[in-house]
């Protein structure tokens, strides 16, 4: 008995720091955004330009895809896919359609996430996790009283995962590729001490 | 009950130590579970023969469903089990261990050759129909003569190729209907092509010829549903299955338009048409329904209200009094929480 009051107890905690999770700030249209500015003196607007296209069209190919570019900006659209957690494991609950903006300057760049749209998923006939519509709803557009617990928690996912693609991106424009495929894979010697 | 949910804590929590050393998808725990309250109009269990939801006058068991799903790089598998008159008597194959054992939903390997091409082997949710087991699945809560006639899940080793997001083909051999072990032989063939002609509108056309329900036979099969708008969705059933022989089939059509008048609760109607076919110098007989169902949701749970009227002139259905009627009615309510 005791087991299981302390399992409940975990569960109950784990669940509470779940619904902690911290929301996206609102742009001024009153859409939420995900935006940062990042400065960076050493790498000059067309390697910038050139490393965000490969996060777009190789890191994240899967999830995004690139709609429009010019010399100083490009412009994409892609899904974030949102997880419910049940202990430690869980499923995908749905996804979030998103659309992403880099614009670049001589020794800076900002990027943005913004027009996010809900689309949950349903276990299908196999027990797979797939779109129950194609039609999205807007972050901003509050589902009422009885799914709004819900809807926090998706907020939360939503700034998790917007984070954690920023921090991607982030690191791949920091990064030459050049450097990356020239630099090899340290290997350990034991021919010598 | 106790080993298996002990033993999926210690399948999760080793994933979980294991995730940070291999490129793998975390397990994926999911389910579900139902129960609900039937009211026959003419106080009588199991008037209207279609599956699940039997009792009258009665808080009833759905089940407890509990699905397991993990991918390690191509390879994935999928284990999903169900316990309660839903997932056990209702469902079939349990009849061997006498209506008390617990029952396969699905339990079955995946490889991803490419990102185009599949094959699947195991045991699997139909790929015929609308409807299916699990409540989580469906918008009505009752089921319709289609699905109840038809199979409930197939064995056997498939291959799928998805030309594009527009198009698929599968292709597989099977099992007979509804058994976890073949009892005529791997004897069925079923083909499947996914069209998908505009955004938010998928149409599978099915067929599953080989032995199945009554002897052998061949099912054809449409299944689709539109979102045309945000608000709006039409799905549509029709099949028809001749068994060999003169050994009858069935064939019919369904038609489930569905309305969001809040962001909780959609309304939806199912309409029916379904006829048996004639075996040998029996006449098949016809049948009409009509369900008026709600979907209330609030996070994880659904409330289920729905009242259901059927029609067959033959009179299959009982009155209060046990004589036989043209029409049968019921009103049910089910809960059903999704995790």
């Amino acid at each position: 008995m005791k087991k299981y009051l302390v399992l409940i107890i975990f569960l109950a905690t784990f669940i509470r720091l779940s619904a902690q999770q911290k929301q996206l700030p609102l742009d001024d249209r009153g859409k939420y955004i995900y935006y940062e500015v990042v400065d960076t003196k050493t790498v000059n607007k067309d390697s910038l330009l050139q490393r965000a296209e490969f996060f777009i069209n190789k890191v994240y190919k899967k999830s995004m895809k690139q709609e429009s570019s010019t010399d100083s900006s490009v412009l994409a659209s892609g899904t974030l896919v949102i997880d419910k957690t049940l202990l430690v494991a869980g499923h995908p609950s749905g996804e979030v359609k998103y659309n992403f903006t880099v614009e670049i300057r001589s020794g800076k760049y900002r990027f943005w996430l913004t027009d996010f749209e809900y689309i949950p998923y349903q276990r299908d006939r196999y027990g797979n996790f797939v779109a129950t519509t194609n039609i999205g709803t807007p972050l901003e557009k509050a589902p009422g009283k009885l799914n709004s617990g819900q809807w926090k928690d998706i907020l939360g996912g939503v700034s998790v995962k917007a984070t954690k693609f920023g921090e991607d991106f982030k690191k791949v424009l920091a990064t030459s590729r050049s450097e990356k495929a020239k630099k090899k894979e340290e290997t350990i010697s034991t021919k010598k001490w | 009950m106790k080993k298996l949910l002990t033993a999926i804590f210690a399948i999760a929590s080793t994933t979980c130590a294991l995730a940070q050393e291999t490129p793998a998808s975390p397990l994926e725990i999911s389910g579900s579970v139902d129960t609900y309250f039937k009211y026959d109009f003419a106080k009588q269990p199991n008037n209207i023969l279609t599956s699940f939801a039997s009792d009258h006058n009665s808080v009833s068991l759905g089940m407890i469903d509990l699905a397991l799903k993990k991918k390690t790089g191509k390879a994935s598998f999928v284990g999903e089990l169900s316990f309660g008159p839903r997932g056990q008597t209702q469902s079939i194959p349990d009849a061997a261990s006498g209506n008390s054992s617990f029952h396969i939903q699905n339990l079955y390997i995946n490889y991803d050759f490419s990102d185009k091409f599949a094959m699947t082997a195991g045991y699997m949710g139909t790929f015929i129909g609308y409807e299916v087991i699990s409540p989580v699945g469906n918008f009505n809560y009752s089921t319709s003569y289609l699905f109840t006639s038809g199979p409930f899940q197939n064995a056997g080793i498939k291959a799928t190729y998805k030309f594009s997001d527009k198009v698929s083909l599968m292709a597989g051999l099977f099992n007979d209907w509804n058994v976890y072990s073949a009892t005529r032989g791997v004897s069925s063939v079923g083909g499947q092509l996914m069209v998908a002609p505009v955004e938010g509108w998928t149409a599978y056309l099915n067929v599953l010829s080989g032995a199945g329900g009554g002897g052998y036979g061949t099912i054809e099969d449409l299944t689709t549903a539109y979102q045309i708008t945000e608000k709006f969705k039409l799905g549509l059933n029709a099949a028809n299955y001749d068994i060999d022989n003169d050994g009858g089939g069935y064939s019919g059509v369904a038609l489930y338009p569905q309305y969001a008048v809040a962001s909780a609760v959609t309304l939806g109607l199912r309409g029916e048409y379904f006829k048996t076919k004639d075996v040998g110098a029996v006449t098949g007989t016809k049948y009409t329904a009509v369900t008026l169902t709600a979907n209330i949701k609030s996070g994880g749970l659904t409330f289920i209200p729905e009242v259901r009227l059927d029609h067959n002139g033959d009179k299959p259905f009982l009155k209060n009094n046990g004589l036989s009627a043209p029409n049968a009615g019921q009103f049910s309510l089910a809960a059903v929480y999704a995790f």
